[in-house]
């Protein structure tokens, strides 16, 4: 598995950030419809041939969690990347077609919050499901004062 | 080959669980190939564990039910959900021509794959002349 983080100091801003809603960046509209379609149709079971697959987005206190579901991917051909505020996930997986072989390769852009520590996020795979933490500013984590009362 | 010997995916609900409530269950996505000696499935099952994978041959109807485990600690907010928590269940109906003793299964990385062995009578055999 490989994790590469690296920002590009000559870069502007990006965009404030509004939360997650509508911040997948999903390539033209025509791999948007297919993708809606793909999905509807599996019934929300996941991606089977390539392109998008399915994301969850968790957080906690500490951390935000991204899962991708990704079965049958060998680990070394997974790439997790920060880039200026998105995490860059792809992967391929070899596959037999008929006598040859193939292989299908997925990715996907995911907006991440400003207060992510860009150096300590670590990913996991198991199950076929990949697990990214991106573990919060400790400004950006819940304080709690005790404010005491004379 | 006839169409009746071969696997077919079934599209009826497969929910004949015996407490009789229903089980939300999502199909996944699953290739099916045939070679000489039987079929090969392949099923793909991400958040599913060994323990969590069931597979049943009863009366020609393969039953593939896989329940997803969370990685997760509890707690948890979601922010945004494309997966299902819902398990996975696939119904493949078949008829005699597949040898039920002789399946294998194999759970690697999300992914079942499942060998199944044409039974003896249903592979070409040669009659000799007496």
């Amino acid at each position: 598995m490989r994790l590469i983080n690296y920002t590009n100091p000559n870069a502007l801003t990006v965009a404030p950030a509004t939360g997650f809603g509508g911040r997948f960046q999903l390539g033209d509209i025509e791999d948007q419809i297919d993708w809606l379609f793909g999905t509807g149709l599996a019934g929300f079971a996941g991606a089977g041939r390539g392109g998008q697959f399915p994301v969850d987005i968790y957080e906690d206190k500490e951390n935000t969690y991204v899962r991708a579901e990704l079965p049958g991917v060998n680990r070394d051909a997974i790439g997790v990347e920060i880039v200026e505020g998105s995490l860059f996930i792809q992967a391929s997986r070899k596959e037999k077609t008929g006598e040859g072989e193939g292989s299908v390769s997925f990715n996907r852009l995911v907006s991440i919050p400003e207060e992510v520590q860009a150096d300590k996020v670590t990913a996991a795979y198991e199950n076929g499901m990949l697990t990214v933490t991106l573990p919060k500013k400790e400004e950006a984590k819940p304080t709690k004062i005790n404010v005491s009362v004379n | 080959m006839s169409l009746l010997n071969t696997l077919l995916p079934t599209h009826r609900a497969a929910a004949s669980k015996d407490d009789g409530e229903p089980h939300p269950a999502c199909r996944p996505y699953f290739e099916i190939d045939e070679t000489d000696g039987g079929y090969g499935v392949t099923v793909y099952l991400p958040g599913v564990s060994k323990d969590g994978l069931e597979i049943t041959d009863e009366g020609g109807e393969l039953r593939i039910t896989g329940k997803r485990t969370s990685n997760l600690a509890g707690g948890l907010t979601a922010l945004h959900r494309e997966s299902s928590d819902a398990a996975y269940e696939l119904l493949l109906t078949h008829d005699n021509t597949v040898d039920a003793g002789n399946i294998q299964a194999e759970l690697k990385d999300g992914v079942l794959r499942l060998t199944l062995a044409k039974a003896e009578s249903a592979k070409p055999r040669k009659i000799a002349i007496s």
